[in-house]
């Protein structure tokens, strides 16, 4: 019988062999897996573990009717590492060919300057290996620890777009890194700027939408935990976690772009002409609330938002207060024919500057010009300020200050993007003797430019105090609306045919009153002007105003709320009444939204008729 | 039967290891083509993905330059510089149709095509057009 192939000792001493190297591949996995474990585990996890970070893109901000106000935009950080050029060099051990190289990439860098257009010789200085300075401990990173170490990022453009990038990526010049990050695009500049806000270099929101509604826009990171190979490239099979990034909601307002380019445009026309302080306009829609466009001067441009002082920054129309002037003498008419006090055709003394008020003589404030008798419609036409303070009478202080609050005065009107203020107004306790026949004139309250629009939008919508809108609607990246924003109602402040008589009377401000001549024939035009002495050094200035004019059209049905409001402004050998400063721009302005939004004249009624017969409502 | 020799079982073991250092060898092969598959297709897919993020990347500048060139001022600027002369409409330059002007669109095309005008008066029939679109 055989015995076998084991007999022969050649093949004992392989066999012994093969045994022996598998005890040799054991004890060093045993080394490698128990005795080293804990070093080389930190070795791996050091070297090779990769944790990326994929940046979720921002959401746009749209206008209400989907053109892109803000924007994320892919950037390219452009930079270079001049000790790889150098190491790739001289791995060439061939003298020539490495001078070959090297004028190559010579020849490439002067493509790259052509590109950049910059001067070749400033690229090559980027190009030019350098060391930098860090402490003892920390130079770790190359054979000797003289607290230098190799300076491998070196900064060349930031804020390359994708082509530009992609014509340097094609030279395929070595040391060429590039760190893609998004930018924030404003498209439209300084359209909108004090609406919309800006996002920061650190990529945080400063204000307006921006800062407001960051939870719908900025979307959420995802990350990708993985391996690379000595050559950092990644080992796409070692992902072990893959969160992938979910882009943010795009954000829809109520800001139409053309309505608002409109209204920024006047505002350049009444700063060229008129070289105000501030000014402000405002847009919106009387029954919804919806503002249609929103602008202050001075403003900025939003993609250059460092160069802008921050006095160019704040949003005047919530942030800061002004006597309302003559515009608040609504409140006064309103209240009085609200309360079945007055009508219309009510008969009061203009002309007597003394009053006997509850047992004792008020002295009343002056008005521009002598009036004499004058009924409410002509008080809210020709704006007597003797004639607001005696409705103002009738009502009482109690009552008359209600309806201020009413109005929505005292108290922030719920802008939906913060910075609002919510204006000065002191309870009648804390009036004195004159408040009664000043406030009714817009003096002794300060309020918003806002909240004097909102106030005036009430009066147009048939009574009802509304919340001002700028947000429509919340999309998520695939276009399905995730949150709308409906109309909000504070109040009521009028009943509708009390609104509607008062919007009757506004028509007359610009037919015979004291914005005659700014009407537009079958669009009726219902406004009230206002002019404010500003309060210098704690006195009434003789000689600076805040102009204004405030309306609604068309008076019987209407459709568009418009707020003009010039602080400060400069007129050459004149006063800056509302009706010089403030009055023409806003009939430019509905010439050409009544155009833009295809406003449909009023028929013409008969004469005598009631132009507004149910208080704007349809 | 007498026992086999010790030799024999020794060559069995190392038959034995043999066959299994052969089966070891293509598990483990096998195990190496695996990877090797599931390497590419990993590569492929990440390959996908950046292919996928570089459009989207070029869709959003894409998207900010058409947001740009439609910006009101933009196109203002176009106006001038293509010298269209357009300008925003002013109402004494229009004409408002109280009408449907589809009604009148329809009732003109109908004219012309029955010819109504041309036919003298006396020889009109006494009939009425009625357009079916509008019943």
């Amino acid at each position: 019988m055989s015995k076998g192939f084991a007999a022969n000792p050649r093949m004992t001493l392989l066999a012994a062999g093969v045994l022996g190297c598998f005890v040799a591949v054991a004890v060093r996995l045993v080394s490698l897996h128990v005795v080293d474990r804990d070093e080389l585990l930190k070795f791996v996890e050091k070297a090779r573990n990769q944790i990326t970070v994929e940046q979720a893109r921002r959401g746009a901000i749209l206008d209400a009717r989907g053109n892109v106000l803000a924007i994320s935009r892919s950037e390219v950080t452009l930079a270079v590492d001049p000790w790889a050029a150098v190491e790739y060099l001289e791995a060439d051990r061939n003298p020539a060919r490495r001078e070959r190289k090297r004028a190559e990439e010579q020849a490439k860098r002067a493509q790259l300057a052509a590109i950049l257009g910059l001067p070749a010789a400033e690229v090559d200085r980027f190009f030019t290996p350098l060391r930098r300075n860090v402490p003892l401990e920390k130079d770790l990173h190359d054979d000797a620890q003289d607290g230098l170490i190799r300076d491998r990022w070196v900064k060349i453009r930031e804020g390359l777009d994708e082509s530009t990038y992609d014509r340097i990526a094609a030279l395929n010049l070595r040391g060429i890194v590039r760190d893609r990050h998004y930018q924030r695009v404003y498209p439209g500049g300084q359209l909108a700027s004090h609406l919309l806000g800006f996002v920061n270099r650190e990529n945080s929101p400063v204000t307006g939408v921006e800062y407001h509604f960051d939870m719908y826009l900025r979307g959420q990171d995802g990350w990708i935990e993985t391996e690379r190979d000595g050559a950092r490239r990644e080992l796409a099979q070692f992902r072990s976690r893959d969160v992938p990034a979910q882009d943010g909601s795009d954000v829809v307002l109520t800001i139409d772009s053309v309505v608002q380019h409109i209204i920024e445009e006047e505002l350049q026309g009444i700063a060229a002409k008129f070289r105000p302080n501030f000014a402000t306009i405002i847009v919106s829609e009387p029954h919804t609330g919806r503002i249609l466009g929103l602008a202050n001067y001075p403003s900025f441009d939003l993609n250059h938002y460092g160069q802008a002082p921050l006095s160019a920054q704040r949003n005047y129309a919530v942030t800061d207060v002004i006597e309302p002037g003559s515009t608040f003498k609504i409140v006064a008419a309103g209240a009085a024919l609200n309360e079945g006090l007055v009508t219309p055709f009510t008969m009061f003394d203009c002309g007597n500057p003394v009053i006997d008020y509850k047992g004792r003589s008020l002295k009343l404030p002056r008005d521009d010009e002598p009036f004499g008798v004058l009924n409410v419609a002509g008080i809210v036409s020709h704006s007597s300020n003797r004639g607001a303070a005696q409705l103002a009478m009738m009502l009482g202080e109690q009552r008359f200050y209600d309806y201020v609050c009413k109005y929505g005065f005292g108290a922030p009107t719920g802008f939906q993007l913060g910075g609002e203020v919510r204006g000065l107004l002191e309870p009648p306790l804390r009036w004195d003797g004159l408040t009664i026949s000043r406030m009714p004139m817009g003096h002794a309250i300060a309020a918003t430019p806002l909240q004097i629009h909102m106030a005036m939008a009430a009066v147009a919508n048939g009574g009802t105090l509304l919340r001002p809108q700028v947000i429509r609607e919340v999309r998520d990246p695939a276009g399905r609306v995730v949150r709308t924003f409906e109309p909000e109602q504070r109040g009521r402040v009028l009943h509708p045919q009390a609104a509607a008589t008062l919007a009757r009377l506004l028509a007359g401000v610009v037919r015979e009153g004291t914005a005659k001549g700014f009407d537009l024939p079958g669009f009726e035009i219902a406004g009230k002007t206002g002019t404010t002495q500003k309060i210098v050094d704690g006195k009434y200035s003789s000689s600076r105003h805040i102009g204004s004019f405030v309306g609604f059209f068309p008076a019987s049905r209407p459709e568009l709320v418009l707020t003009v409001i010039v602080d400060d402004a400069q007129v050459a050998g004149g006063t800056a009444w509302g009706r010089v400063v403030a009055a023409p721009a806003f009939k430019h302005i509905a010439e050409q939204l009544i155009q833009y939004l295809d406003i449909k004249p009023v028929i013409q009624p008969a004469p005598g008729r009631l132009l507004a017969q149910t208080g704007g409502g349809e | 039967m007498r026992p086999p020799p010790p030799n024999a079982l020794v060559s069995k073991l190392i038959a034995l290891t043999l066959t299994f250092l052969v089966f070891a060898g293509t598990l483990g092969l096998g195990a190496v083509w695996v990877r090797q598959e599931i390497f590419q297709t990993a590569n492929r897919s990440r390959g996908l993905e950046v292919k996928l993020a570089d459009i989207e990347r070029r869709l959003d500048e894409v998207n900010a330059e058409v947001a740009t060139a439609l910006n009101p001022d933009a196109l203002l600027r176009q106006n001038k510089h293509m010298r269209l002369g357009l300008v925003m409409p002013q109402e004494v330059r229009v004409a408002r149709v109280e009408l449907s002007p589809e009604r009148m669109l329809a009732a003109r095309r109908n004219r012309e095509i029955f010819n109504v005008a041309a036919i003298d008066a006396s020889e009109r029939p006494a009939v009425r057009f009625v357009q079916a679109s509008l019943r």
